[in-house]
């Protein structure tokens, strides 16, 4: 099939009936999800994956990248009518977005929130399309010590990117490494690190794990303090932006697209990095810096292009090379594998219908977002008014119901209660969660590649600098690193920190 | 943070140390044939390593900003609270059901935070109960435990 041909496959199974309310229920959950603070991507796409047992791998995968996107879309509500942002990708749109609705410009906050997200999402799945093939091509002449290396390029940049202490996310990256080897052992299958405890034999569960240290970990950490919380009541008109918010966006949401789309295909880098950086480079090159964090519409167009051009790029490792580059993203690799289906080089190969179908419904749902969200503001704004003591009781049943229903195994409830009280402590002493999760998904793949070159190389670690692509990428790796050690990284570090805070 | 460090840090080092010496009992092999615990040996010692970095950094490091404790100020006997109801409820669920359990669990969860108003506590862990029951085992046919009621 060439180009074209395949685009046009990739519609057809988009507006199948099954595949088209699948991708139209992920965004609307998505968007839900997002308004809401407190379930988050991951812990939404876990819920939703034992309910797509019946389906296809195809629909599956449209439903997963329905709610990543729409995830986006959604958190950007909540930063600019309460303040509080619905996800982690939406913190810097509070910075100006609530600034422009305490003047009375909610509607046009929005309005550009949801435009550039379209537009950014809409050059993302063309860069989508344009890089992966290539790239899957080039990753069949990849071998395990190439694989090893990339891997750990990938979980460094993730600890490098981290907020917070570099040495404690490398921490929480071994850890994960070792949560990971729990279960039988891929070569020998022997099992391991199960302490006799039958339900471990297959290893501890993504669902459970994801549910537990990023959805109950953040539910009793808001119970640990005053739940209210305030939506700011303004009315919402000229959702359409004026032709000066054009004119003061275009640039920004160029931008902000484009460095999304370059951050979300690095490993590590996800939506939440390039609406920091995208924010940063707005301000630099305004005219009027000053005007930042004061109702800048550059100041939320950036962020909002860039979340939603990273969401798309983040796919394409996952479908290329098979190397999950964020937590999301291994949730993806997960439910792959559930269905069957390996990630990596050859999916676009084996499986058209799903890498087609995929990109063909990313085209859909971001229509769909900008057609349906913009209209259902109203809607959001009355959810966003939802008492969180009514919420969180909900939104602990469905972590219950999505860990339960996955195996039907009360021990999966106690798995994610435990994970839910690691998170909440890891909370409070600073650890992260994010390289943790990354880690645990690569860790087994990680191994498998390094004991396979180590039987290739019979023992020699020079293997992995021998080969060229290997040695570069674990050349990159250890700079990143040393580059922690620098007195000057470390200024420019604490400075970020503080602007965060 | 200095004592939270502290602390953090030498739970990972008793963690590397467990996982360090399961990886010898399980076998660690040879570089040539790497067994399986070479991996969580190679990963145990590294953390081992830098959970004591982290413990000697937080020692070096100067902090003016007393310590607080870890819990104060905040309402952890609620989240204790919610935790042993959890507990519970994956207990008695395949016991009593899907359907009694949810509704008991909801009911609680609703009077942790709405003490004053029972009633609607109650009648929000009904529809939840019912909802989800509709939607995730009749829709989407999840598996829920029937329990000794057989419902």
């Amino acid at each position: 099939m060439d180009f074209f041909s395949s685009i046009i496959y990739g519609f057809q199974v988009t507006f199948q009936p099954v595949n088209f309310l699948f991708c139209g229920v992920g965004v609307l959950v998505g968007t839900l999800v997002g308004v809401l603070p407190g379930i988050g991507p991951a812990g939404a796409m876990a819920l939703l994956l034992p309910a797509t047992f019946s389906f296809s791998s195809t629909s599956t995968i449209i439903l997963l990248a329905g709610i990543y996107y729409g995830v986006q879309y959604g958190g950007s509500t909540t930063s600019i009518l309460v303040n509080i942002p619905g996800e982690a990708s939406s913190v810097m749109t509070c910075l100006d977005g609530h600034q422009m609705a305490r003047q009375g410009r909610a509607g046009p906050a929005l309005g550009i929130a949801a435009w550039g997200s379209f537009i950014a999402g809409t050059i993302s799945n063309i860069g989508l399309m344009l890089v992966a093939i290539p790239l899957a091509h080039a990753a069949l002449r990849l071998g395990p010590p190439e694989y090893f290396s990339l891997m750990c390029t990938g979980l460094i940049i993730v600890t490098y990117l981290a907020q917070g202490s570099v040495l404690k996310a490398v921490m929480m990256g071994l850890v994960g490494i070792l949560l990971g080897s729990v279960g039988l052992d891929l070569i020998s299958g022997f099992p391991r690190f199960t302490f006799g405890i039958n339900e471990l034999s297959d290893g501890i569960g993504i669902v459970p794990l994801v549910m537990g240290l990023f959805g109950v970990s953040e539910i009793l950490e808001n119970l640990e303090g005053d739940l209210k919380r305030e939506v700011f009541k303004t009315r919402i008109r000229n959702l359409w932006p004026s032709f000066k918010d054009w004119m003061d966006s275009k640039w920004a949401i160029v931008r902000g697209s484009i460095i999304g789309f370059v951050l979300g295909i690095l490993p590590g880098g996800g939506a939440v990095i390039s609406t920091f950086v995208s924010y940063a480079v707005e301000k630099k090159v305004s005219k009027n810096p000053e005007k930042f964090g004061k109702g800048a519409i550059e100041g939320v167009a950036g962020p909002e292009s860039a979340n939603n051009a990273s969401a798309g790029a983040s796919l394409i490792p996952l479908l290329s090379l098979g190397i999950p580059p964020n937590p999301i993203m291994a949730i993806f690799f997960s439910a792959l594998l559930i269905h069957g289906i390996q990630p990596g080089p050859l999916l676009i190969k084996q499986h058209p219908d799903l890498f087609w179908g995929l990109v063909a419904s990313l085209y859909l749902g971001n229509g769909l977002l900008l057609v349906l969200n913009l209209p259902l503001i109203g809607i959001w704004v009355k959810v966003l008014e939802v008492p969180y003591k009514i919420l969180f009781p909900l939104i602990l049943l469905f972590c219950l119901i999505g860990v339960y229903s996955m195996n039907n195994l009360s021990f999966d409830l106690y798995v994610m209660l435990f994970f839910g009280v690691v998170g909440w402590l890891m909370r409070k002493f600073g650890y992260e969660g994010a390289p943790l999760i990354l880690a645990y998904v690569l860790g087994p793949m990680l191994e498998n590649a390094l004991r396979q070159s180590l039987l290739i190389s019979q023992g020699s670690f020079l293997i992995f600098v021998s080969r060229p692509i290997s040695a570069v990428a674990l050349g990159f790796a250890c700079l990143l690193l040393l580059t922690t050690l620098l007195p000057n990284f470390r200024k420019r570090r604490q400075q970020y920190d503080q602007f965060k805070e | 943070m200095k004592t939270l460090d502290w602390t953090s840090s030498l739970f990972w080092l008793l963690v590397s140390i467990l996982v360090f010496a399961e990886s010898l009992r399980i076998g660690i092999g040879t570089v040539q044939n790497p067994g399986m615990g070479f991996m969580p040996f190679g990963a145990s010692g590294i953390l081992g390593i830098l959970s004591l970095v982290l413990f000697f950094q937080t020692a070096l490091r100067k902090e003016d900003v007393p310590h607080k404790p870890l819990f104060a100020g905040t309402m952890w006997r609620r989240v204790l609270f919610v935790l042993l109801v959890l507990t519970i409820y994956a207990r008695v669920m395949p016991v009593l059901g899907y359907l009694i359990s949810t509704f008991l669990l909801m009911s609680l969860l609703f009077w942790v935070l709405e003490r004053g108003r029972i009633g609607y506590g109650f009648l929000y862990s009904l529809l939840a109960t019912l909802f989800t029951h509709l939607v995730f085992s009749k829709w989407l046919n999840c598996q829920f435990p029937h329990g000794w009621f057989g419902f």
